[in-house]
């Protein structure tokens, strides 16, 4: 069967941490809204079409956004909600197509030469989606219709807010010739610059340019790929979700750490919240990564290969944990601490159980020395904690069991720490 | 020195001495094999300090004396001579080996270095063993034993004797093998052994035979047999309280043919293999045994056998590299199963037919979880 000329779909939730915000708390509506950590150090993750007619944009400094409009409503983040109509959206586009590639929680590219047969051309599957999303999970989404990803993420841009966009094959290179270099979607900031700086401004520059010329300029590779995108030409196919390669969660601090003790805590933390969604996500990683940025924004990672998969908190803090005291951090300030975990496989697939591990009682486990059974890292007994404390998470909300060291910690109630009422929970099990 | 030896003799010799010893070697002088020729006989010693092996052969001696010879160079060289007498001259530093035509100077090495060997004490309480039995025991059991030498204690086979009889158990804390075995002299003590050290000593009870003498002290163990000494350092630490972990009822018991068993458990593990941890899963119902493994890249296989199952019905998923070595610890044509449930560890028994007396073998193995 011949291909449609335009297959290819990019999907782009409009604001999305703060659309679903306004959707949940009608209160939001028609106002300036930006989602995004309040304190010293935050950063806006989203803002509102309203927000945004003042200047306000993603990854700006709040303090910035807030000088910009006054009136600004900051919103705390509430990742786990977003990932949860994340998967709608997802499940919307999975309707139309197995082909769906998503790039983050709000965008998606689909390839849905498949499905013109039953839906329509693919302009048609656009505005279907798009009233789906709209019908049914009440979010403003665009969409952009062409014959190549590039194209269709270029489009998906340029249809913002709340619309669909679609060029014809035929007229691609046309249309691509008076727009900006920075339109293409591979061609960074960084990039951009250099070929303005040589005097590259539009697309069509680019498409007339000397290819070894532009190779010079921006090296090989890239010199390649950004003059055939500027010619219409990408050969990148949407690539079905692959299961997760890593999970991993970071923070940044409004101050900078400098206590070895505090950073340990925090290691702990990330690592809880790592483990969690490892073990949501029904899988388990042989690799554990530590990420270290200090103050002066360089930058180390560590990583240690474990013998077999896991999905225990209690190994990924022994781990991170070990590989913290291996940097052997003394007299630094630390910006921002990380725990990963990949190497991702089928973790709860097949598990080679240990023996001892049924018996219960740990008294006389280490008495009987049947302790130096248990696995390596860590030990069955916590692999059911940890798994009480997830069924408590997913039943109570955010209401779990955490570690002791974790439950007198005065820090700031943030996305990662312990909310209140976690610490209610935690004194009452106690 | 200037001897000639039976090159067949002389090869076994000093092949079992530098396997024995390894090639971890901490010391240069660690690396040589100690060659002493003395009242008709070569003695050749080989140690890494860890384990130390003498080794006896019958020579024709025209001078005694000693030299140290590069261990490995020595084994590779005599492995490959021709079926002749073998020949050592070390009138000099340049030590003469002839075997038929072939001949070799090798540069000797300083026989002061050497450390004076690890022995048993004269008057250390000695336990017998016939030698098959005692290489049968250490065939099934050892192989229980870990490889990882981060968890050291689990590298050894536990040895105890008392009341007659001696119990080796090992375990990698997945499995566990444990096998008895009535002692010709017995004697009294406990010892933590280094698996592999184990295994060398039950190859030199094959290819010797007769008896193996045991004699067990204070943080090392020695194992004799004609003509050969293997004295080993023990692991340090406390092996687990093994029969804590044996489980004391069942649910469920099979009785299998045991060769059947493996043909199909290989055969279905077939498809397993390429990807670690692919579990095979055993379901048990009446008459029979359902074999099945699913591997989400090669494809899937099933098999059934005919088993007699006392109990209630029940599927449990295994290692298929595991429950291998257990069936063929068991070693008899039938074996026993019994197991509690799918998440609990199952015992391997040899199944004795009529009054045909069996080992004395208990192989624990630890299901795999399947969700």
């Amino acid at each position: 069967m011949q291909r449609h000329p335009e297959p290819i779909l990019h999907v782009d939730m409009d604001a999305f941490y703060a659309s679903v915000e306004q959707r949940d708390d009608p209160a939001l509506r028609g106002k300036p809204v930006v989602v995004g950590g309040a304190g010293g150090r935050g950063v806006v993750a989203a803002a509102s079409y309203e927000a945004r007619r003042f200047g306000v944009h993603s990854a700006m400094p709040m303090v910035r956004a807030r000088r910009l409009c006054p009136d600004l409503v900051v919103v705390g983040n509430r990742f786990e909600r977003y990932r949860e109509v994340s998967r709608q959206v997802m499940a919307i586009l999975a309707d139309v197509t197995p082909l769906v590639e998503p790039l983050s929680l709000d965008e998606a590219f689909l390839d849905v030469n498949g499905a013109v047969r039953l839906f329509g051309d693919p302009p048609t599957i656009g505005t279907q989606v798009r009233a789906r999303v709209r019908e049914e999970l009440d979010l403003p989404c665009s969409v952009g219709v062409g014959p190549t990803k590039s194209i269709a993420k270029l489009l998906s841009a340029r249809a913002k807010p709340d619309g669909l966009l679609h060029w014809r094959a035929e007229d691609v290179r046309d249309n691509l010739r008076p727009l900006p270099v920075k339109a293409l979607w591979g061609a960074g900031p960084k990039t951009v610059e250099r070929l303005e700086s040589f005097g590259y401004r539009t697309v069509g520059q680019l498409a007339d340019a000397d290819l070894p010329t532009l190779r010079r300029v921006i090296g090989q590779a890239m010199g390649t790929q950004l003059h055939a995108l500027a010619r219409g030409e990408d050969p990148r196919r949407v690539q079905p979700a692959e299961a997760a390669r890593s999970i991993s969660a970071e923070r940044t601090f409004d101050e900078d750490l400098d206590d070895p003790e505090v950073m340990r805590i925090h290691v702990l933390k990330l690592a809880e919240k790592v483990g969690r969604r490892v073990r949501a996500a029904s899988t388990a990683g042989r690799t554990v990564t530590l990420k270290v940025r200090f103050a002066s924004f360089e930058t180390v990672t560590r990583s240690a290969t474990l013998p077999e998969p896991t999905d225990r908190t209690h190994d990924l803090v022994t781990v991170a944990g070990a590989l913290l005291d291996g940097l052997r951090l003394e007299r630094v300030r630390v910006r921002l601490l990380g725990v990963g975990v990949s190497n991702l496989g089928d973790g709860d697939a097949a598990r080679q159980l240990t023996l001892g591990a049924e018996l219960d009682t740990p008294g006389a486990r280490d008495d009987d020395g049947l302790a130096a059974l248990a696995p390596r890292l860590g030990d069955a007994r916590w692999e059911r904690v940890e798994r009480v404390a997830d069924d408590l998470a997913a039943r109570f909300g955010d209401v779990g069991v955490s570690y002791a060291a974790l439950l007198d910690d005065p820090d700031d109630p943030d996305e990662i720490a312990p909310t209140a009422d976690d610490r209610r929970a935690g004194d009452t099990a106690d | 020195m200037k001897l000639r030896a039976d090159r067949a003799q002389f090869a076994e010799a000093i092949a079992w001495a530098t396997r024995t010893v390894g090639t971890r070697v901490t010391l240069p002088a660690l690396s040589g094999v100690l060659l002493e020729a003395v009242d008709g006989e070569l003695i050749c010693r080989a140690t890494d300090l860890e384990v130390s092996a003498t080794v006896t052969v019958p020579v024709q001696i025209d001078r005694p004396g000693k030299v140290l010879l590069p261990g490995r160079l020595l084994a590779q060289l005599v492995a490959r001579f021709p079926d002749q007498p073998v020949e050592i001259d070390a009138s000099s530093d340049r030590v003469e080996i002839t075997c038929g035509r072939a001949s070799f100077r090798v540069r000797a090495m300083s026989a002061e270095d050497f450390p004076t060997l690890a022995t048993p004490a004269d008057d250390a309480p000695t336990g017998t063993l016939k030698a098959d039995a005692f290489a049968r025991l250490v065939a099934q059991v050892a192989r229980a034993a870990s490889s990882d030498e981060g968890r050291p204690v689990l590298t050894g086979v536990h040895l105890d004797a008392s009341e007659g009889t001696l119990t080796a158990a090992a375990t990698d804390s997945y499995r566990l093998a444990v096998r008895s075995l009535a002692w010709e002299d017995a004697i009294d003590g406990s010892a933590l052994v280094p698996a592999r050290s184990l295994q060398e000593a039950a190859k030199a009870a094959s290819e010797v035979g007769g008896t193996v003498q045991v004699v067990i002290e204070d943080g090392q163990v020695s194992f004799r047999f004609e003509g050969r000494v293997l004295t080993t350092k023990l692991i340090e630490g406390s092996f687990p309280n093994f029969r804590a972990l044996l489980p004391d009822a069942h649910e469920t018991s099979v009785v299998v043919n045991r060769a059947e068993l493996v043909e199909a458990l290989q055969r279905v593990s077939i498809v397993a293999m390429g990807q670690a941890n692919t579990p095979v899963t055993l379901t048990f119902e009446d008459g029979q045994v359902d074999l099945q493994a699913t591997n989400q890249e090669t494809g899937d296989a099933a098999e059934a056998l005919r088993a007699e199952v006392d109990g209630p019905g029940l599927s449990i998923a295994f290692n298929p590299t595991f429950l291998l070595a257990g069936l063929e610890a068991t070693g008899t044509p039938s074996i026993r199963i019994e197991l509690r449930d799918g998440l609990k560890p199952a015992v391997l028994r040899p199944q004795a037919d009529e009054d045909e007396v069996t080992d004395d073998l208990t192989y624990l193995l630890m299901p795999m979880r399947v969700s």
